[in-house]
C-alpha cells in the first residue's frame, strides 16, 4: 500500500535531490551535464568528489553573513510566533467571549492575503514616508527609525505570515484539554500561571513543537518576504540562492546553499520526529 | 476508509486528465503540421520589463497576425527574466537532444547566450532579407546568430526643478552624489539594466581600453582584477544612496524619481521616454547623456533555437520586425532606437535622433562578464 507514493517521491523528488547533491560535490556528468555546460565558476571533481564548492561558499564572508541573518531571523520569528500564538490561544481558551473571538478571527486574516501583497503593504507602511513614521513625526518624534528594507521588517513579515497557523494549531490543542482538568487544578489552589505551566503546557507540547518546527522550516527557506522587504545585504539564504542561480549563473554555488538550508531544516525535522516519538512512547503506542 | 478511496480516486482522475491534456496538445501539434495550410502558431518567449511586453501584445503581434493571415503568435512572458535560467537550460537540453523546446523565438538577455553558445540558428539574408538593412556592428556581439530589432541606451535622468546644472561627466556625477547624499540611487545590477549600466560605467573608468574591448567581446575572468578600484568607489557611495538600499528593478527607480524621493538616477532611454509620454514621470524630469565614459547601450536581440518548429513563419516574423514601417512603430511605441540604419526610416522618425546617434552606443560587456560583475557587486558593495 505504501509503495506507490514512495515510488513517486523517490522518482520526482529523491532522484533530483541526489543528482543536485552530486553536482555540489563536483560531478558534472549525466543528469547534471546540461546545467554544467552553461554554468560559470563551477568546481569540477577530477576523480571522486570535491568539497571545493563548499569551501568556497562557507569561506565567503557575504554567505556567512547571509547564513547568520537567516538563523537569527528564524529564531526570533519562531519565538515571537510562539509567544503571540500562545497568548491568543490561551485568551481564547480561558476567557472566551466576543473579544477573544474577534482576536482569533483577526489573527487568522493573514492566511487570506497573498504574501506578495502583504509584503508590499508592509514595506509601504514602514517606509521613510509611511504611516508609522508620519504618525511618529506628528507626535513630535522626528527621527523614528525606518523599518522598511531591514531585517526587522523581514521578521515582522515572517511573523505576519506564520501567526495564523500557530493560533489555529495551539487553539485546537488547548481545546482538547477538558475543562475538568483546569477546574481541578484551580480547586487544588493553583494560580492561573501555575495551571498554564503544569497542566495546559505539558499537554500541548506536540502542538507547540509542530508550530515551532513548521515556522522555522518555512522561514529558513523563505524567498518572497525577504526579497520584497529585506535589505540589499545581508539577506536571507532564499534570496541569495536565487541570485546565485539566476543572476550570477552559478548554479553549483546555489545548490550548495540549498544543501546547507536542507541540513538545517533536517535538524529541525529531527526535533519534530523526536518529540512525536517521545509522546507516542509515553502514550504506550511505540515500544 | 471511504475517504481514502475517494481521495485516491480523485488523484487518479486528476492524473489522467493531466496526461490527456498533454497527449491532446501533442495530437493537436500533429494535426497542425498535417494541415500546414491552416493556422500555424509560433511560440515566442519574451523576457524583460513591462514595456517590452506591451510592445509585443499591443503592436508587434497584432500587426504581424493581420499582415500574415493564418499565422498566429503565442506570447510567453517572463518579467525581469526570472525564468531565464531555467528556460535557457530547457532549450539547451532540447537542442542537444534534437527535440523541440516548446519555444520558437526568444527575446531577452538569454538570446545573446543562446547565440554565443551555438544553440541558435545563424541569421542570413537568405532567410531574412531585411537583415541587409541592419548595421553590421550590431551582429558582432552575438556572432551573427541572433537578430537585433531595437536598441536602447542608459541615460541620466534628473529633476530639472531641483538640479540646475546636471553633471556632464562621470567624475562630476560621482562628485554630485557625494555632495548630495540621499538624492541618488540605482537598482542592483542583477535586477535591472539601468543599474547594471551604472556599475559597468564606473568600473570602465579604471579599465584600460584594451582590456575593456576584451571584456566586451569575450569572457576573460582573469582580467576581473581590473575592477577592484571601481568596486571600491561604488562601495564608498553606499552611505550616499537613498535609504541605503538598492531597489529591485528598473521600474522601482523610475517610481522613486516620479514620487520626488530622489533627484537623479540612471534610467533606460526607451523606458523613461515612454513614461514621460504617458505622464507617469512628471515633465520636469529631463534626460541627458554623460561622457567620459558614457553609459552603455546596445541592441536587444531575438534568437531562434536550432530545433524550433515552423521556421519559415519565425523568419517571416523576424523579417516583419525589421520592416521600416514596423521599426518606426518600435521607435514610437517604445521610444527605442531602430536596429536598421537611420536612412531607411522616414524623415519624421529620423529627426528624433538628430541629437543622439544610435550608431555610437558604447557597447556593454559580454553576458558572462556581466554575470560575474553582478556576483562581484553583490559581494563587495552593499
Amino acid at each position: 500500500m505504501v509503495l506507490p507514493p514512495v515510488g513517486v517521491v523517490a522518482a520526482f523528488i529523491g532522484f533530483p535531490v541526489v543528482a543536485a547533491i552530486a553536482y555540489t560535490l563536483g560531478k558534472t556528468g549525466g543528469p547534471n551535464s546540461m546545467v554544467a555546460s552553461l554554468a560559470q565558476h563551477q568546481h569540477v571533481a577530477k576523480h571522486g568528489v570535491t568539497l571545493a564548492a563548499y569551501r568556497e561558499m562557507l569561506g565567503d564572508h557575504q554567505v556567512l553573513g547571509d547564513l547568520w541573518a537567516t538563523v537569527w531571523v528564524t529564531v526570533v520569528a519562531v519565538l515571537i510566533v510562539l509567544a503571540m500564538s500562545w497568548t491568543i490561544a490561551l485568551y481564547l481558551r480561558l476567557r472566551g467571549g466576543k473579544i477573544a473571538a474577534l482576536l482569533s478571527g483577526l489573527s487568522v486574516v493573514p492566511l487570506f492575503i497573498p504574501v506578495v501583497i502583504a509584503s508590499y503593504a508592509l514595506v509601504t507602511f514602514y517606509s521613510v514616508d509611511g504611516f508609522v513614521r508620519t504618525v511618529a513625526y506628528n507626535l513630535g518624534y522626528h527621527s523614528f527609525p525606518t523599518v522598511g528594507y531591514t531585517l526587522t521588517a523581514v521578521v515582522i513579515g515572517e511573523v505576519w505570515v506564520n501567526v495564523p497557523f500557530g493560533v489555529l494549531m495551539l487553539s485546537s490543542g488547548l481545546n482538547g484539554v477538558p475543562d475538568s482538568l483546569i477546574e481541578a487544578s484551580r480547586d487544588a489552589g493553583a494560580s492561573l500561571s501555575r495551571t498554564v505551566r503544569s497542566v495546559l503546557f505539558p499537554l500541548n507540547v506536540i502542538p507547540t513543537v509542530i508550530v515551532a518546527t513548521f515556522t522555522a522550516i518555512y522561514v529558513l527557506g523563505s524567498f518572497t518576504v525577504p526579497y520584497l522587504v529585506g535589505p540589499s545585504a545581508p539577506n536571507l539564504l532564499g534570496v541569495s540562492m536565487s541570485n546565485y542561480f539566476s543572476s550570477f549563473n552559478q548554479p553549483q554555488q546555489s545548490e550548495v546553499l540549498a544543501v546547507i538550508v536542507f541540513v538545517l531544516a533536517a535538524g529541525i525535522g529531527a526535533v519534530y520526529v523526536w518529540a512525536n516519538v517521545r509522546a507516542s512512547r509515553r502514550a504506550g503506542q511505540v515500544a | 476508509m471511504k475517504a481514502h478511496l475517494w481521495a485516491l480516486g480523485a488523484a487518479a482522475l486528476i492524473a489522467v486528465c493531466a496526461a490527456g491534456a498533454a497527449a491532446g496538445s501533442t495530437a493537436r501539434e500533429g494535426k497542425a503540421a498535417a494541415h500546414a495550410s491552416k493556422t500555424v502558431t509560433i511560440n515566442v518567449y519574451v523576457s524583460g520589463d513591462v514595456n517590452v511586453e506591451d510592445l509585443y501584445t499591443k503592436s508587434l503581434i497584432p500587426g504581424f497576425e493581420k499582415s500574415h493571415p493564418g499565422d498566429k503568435v503565442k506570447l510567453i512572458f517572463s518579467e525581469h527574466g526570472v525564468n531565464d535560467t531555467t528556460t535557457l537550460d530547457r532549450i539547451g537540453a532540447a537542442v542537444k537532444a534534437r527535440k523541440w523546446p516548446g519555444i520558437d523565438l526568444v527575446d531577452g538577455g538569454l538570446a545573446n547566450t543562446l547565440a554565443i553558445d551555438g544553440l541558435a540558428t545563424p541569421m542570413t539574408t537568405a532567410k531574412i532579407p531585411n537583415l541587409a538593412k541592419v548595421q553590421p556592428s550590431l551582429l558582432t556581439p552575438v556572432k551573427g546568430a541572433a537578430l537585433p530589432y531595437r536598441g536602447s541606451s542608459v541615460v541620466l535622468a534628473y529633476d530639472s526643478t531641483k538640479v540646475a546644472n546636471p553633471p556632464k561627466t562621470l567624475d562630476a556625477l560621482i562628485q554630485w552624489i557625494k555632495s548630495n547624499p540621499g538624492k541618488f540611487t540605482y537598482n542592483s545590477p542583477n535586477t535591472g539594466g539601468s543599474g547594471q549600466s551604472f556599475v559597468e560605467t564606473v568600473l570602465a573608468k579604471y579599465v584600460s581600453a584594451k582590456d575593456q574591448t576584451a571584456m566586451v567581446n569575450g569572457y576573460v575572468p582573469n582580467l576581473e582584477s581590473d575592477w577592484t578600484q571601481g568596486f571600491n568607489l561604488l562601495k564608498s557611495l553606499n552611505s550616499d544612496i537613498y535609504q541605503g538600499v538598492y531597489p529591485n528593478g528598473n521600474q522601482a527607480v523610475l517610481d522613486l524619481l516620479a514620487n520626488g524621493q530622489i533627484e537623479m538616477a540612471p534610467v533606460w532611454s526607451d523606458q523613461s521616454l515612454t513614461a514621460l509620454e504617458q505622464k507617469q514621470l512628471p515633465s520636469t524630469i529631463h534626460l541627458e547623456q554623460i561622457s567620459n565614459p558614457s553609459f552603455t547601450g546596445g541592441g536587444a536581440y531575438v534568437a531562434v533555437p536550432k530545433t524550433a518548429k515552423n521556421k519559415t513563419v519565425v523568419y517571416a516574423f523576424e523579417n516583419y520586425m525589421l520592416q521600416p514601417a514596423v521599426q518606426a512603430v518600435v521607435v514610437n511605441a517604445m521610444s527605442g532606437y531602430p536596429a536598421i540604419a537611420i536612412k531607411y526610416l522616414n524623415k519624421s522618425v529620423q529627426s528624433k535622433f538628430s541629437s543622439v546617434s544610435p550608431n555610437t552606443l558604447r557597447p556593454v560587456y559580454s553576458t558572462k562578464m556581466l554575470t560575474d560583475m553582478n556576483a562581484e557587486w553583490q559581494k563587495d558593495v552593499p
